[in-house]
């Protein structure tokens, strides 16, 4: 294998960070400018070229894909990883207070009774349960933001029944004040949906608003060009893009096969 | 619309505006925009692919920029991109801005004791 064969191999490994889609349709040439810009002999990617291609890589999966004209639906995604963020802040409070709880039991030993333990939920299965309902906040969160910068219809319609589903929330009801901290979770599971659980109503009621913020701006009319009917995938585009795209991915997928 | 304002007004990444410079010249593809931005810039801004991609992506997704036209020279894809007038304008609306903090700057040291000579 020559020097530049082993080069492009390299880079083709490097552009799989990227999204299917837009490694489909960019790819070739990202791998021609990379060539370009090679020096003569160069066997390997260069620390900064590689770590430049894994950041834009990753933020290309990661960031919502909605155009500056969709700016309602920009901003309920902005929303809804402001959603995903307060959901984190009460995964490490979760965490923090049950790593407190744990060591309060086990290395300060006996102050609480096996009744009391048993009561704050304190057994393996009971800490899984809840770490896991304060992970599914921060997950959901993330995919809404994900799919409805994709522009999926559905999505619209998922992120309101979770947040109505949400309204059964302990915060909301007599379950609260049940049990002095743990005793929601008992019987949290996994109703609480995009609220998550938590110590207080702070973080809920947060989450709340931000919600029904980002419900208010989907439901917007400026909002509703961006999104398509159930069935089609990815943002509405205009016509000419529309064109323009099918041209390009028919000239895309031509080239690849000659190489 | 106070929105509106805010998107008007906030400035631009050096890049997107190095990137934009480079096709205020004509159409050009990825790997001649990288080397007129460092000819441009006397050789301080060197994009690299991946940064530049993901601009160019996202400047089309805002239709500032568009496709021209694809060519293969030497068996690799060559596509060729060009400013709309969207993108034209947004360039100029962001030259004049950086012109004005510029000029008031120059204005300034001249005037504290003609420093910037």
């Amino acid at each position: 294998m020559t020097d530049r064969e082993h080069l492009e191999r390299a880079y083709r490994r490097l552009l799989a960070w990227y999204p299917r889609a837009f490694r489909r349709e960019n790819g070739p040439e990202i791998l021609a400018v990379l060539m370009a810009d090679a020096l003569d002999g160069q066997r390997r990617p260069g620390l900064a070229q590689s770590a430049d291609l894994i950041r834009s890589g990753l933020w290309m999966r990661l960031r919502p894909s909605v155009p500056a004209s969709a700016r309602t639906v920009r901003a309920a995604v902005r929303l809804m990883y402001a959603g995903a963020a307060i959901s984190t802040v009460n995964l490490i409070l979760v965490l923090a207070v049950t790593a407190d709880a744990k060591v309060y039991h086990t290395v300060l030993g006996h102050r609480l009774t096996a009744a009391q333990a048993r009561e704050l939920n304190l057994t393996t299965l009971g800490i899984t349960v809840l770490i896991v309902a304060a992970l599914i906040p921060v997950a959901l969160w993330l995919w809404m933001a994900w799919k409805t910068g994709q522009g999926r219809n559905w999505a619209r319609g998922l992120f309101l029944g979770l947040l109505v589903l949400s309204a059964q929330h302990p915060v909301f009801g007599a379950v609260a004040t049940e049990h002095p901290v743990f005793g929601v979770l008992g019987t949290a599971g996994i109703r609480e949906g995009l609220v998550p659980v938590v110590f207080g109503p702070i973080i809920p009621v947060l989450t709340w608003l931000v919600g029904i913020a980002a419900v208010l701006l989907l439901e917007l009319r400026a909002s509703g060009a961006f999104f398509k009917s159930p069935g089609d995938g990815g943002p509405a585009l205009h016509q000419a893009q529309m064109v323009e795209l099918a041209r390009i991915r028919s000239s895309s997928a031509r080239w690849t096969r000659q190489v | 619309m106070i929105y509106n304002v805010c998107m008007a007004v906030r400035a631009m990444q050096e890049a997107t505006f190095m990137i934009l410079t480079a096709l205020a010249n004509g159409s050009q593809h990825g790997y001649g925009i990288i080397t007129d931005v460092r000819e441009v810039s006397g050789g301080r801004v060197r994009l690299r692919a991946g940064t530049l991609y993901m601009a160019l992506d996202r400047l089309r997704a805002d239709e500032l920029i568009v496709v021209d036209r694809e060519e293969v020279v030497d068996g690799r894809l060559r596509r060729y991109y060009r400013l709309t007038p969207a993108g034209a304008k947004r360039l100029a609306d962001e030259a004049a801005r950086l012109q004005a903090h510029a000029a008031a700057a120059l204005r300034r040291l001249n005037l504290a004791g003609g420093m910037a000579t």
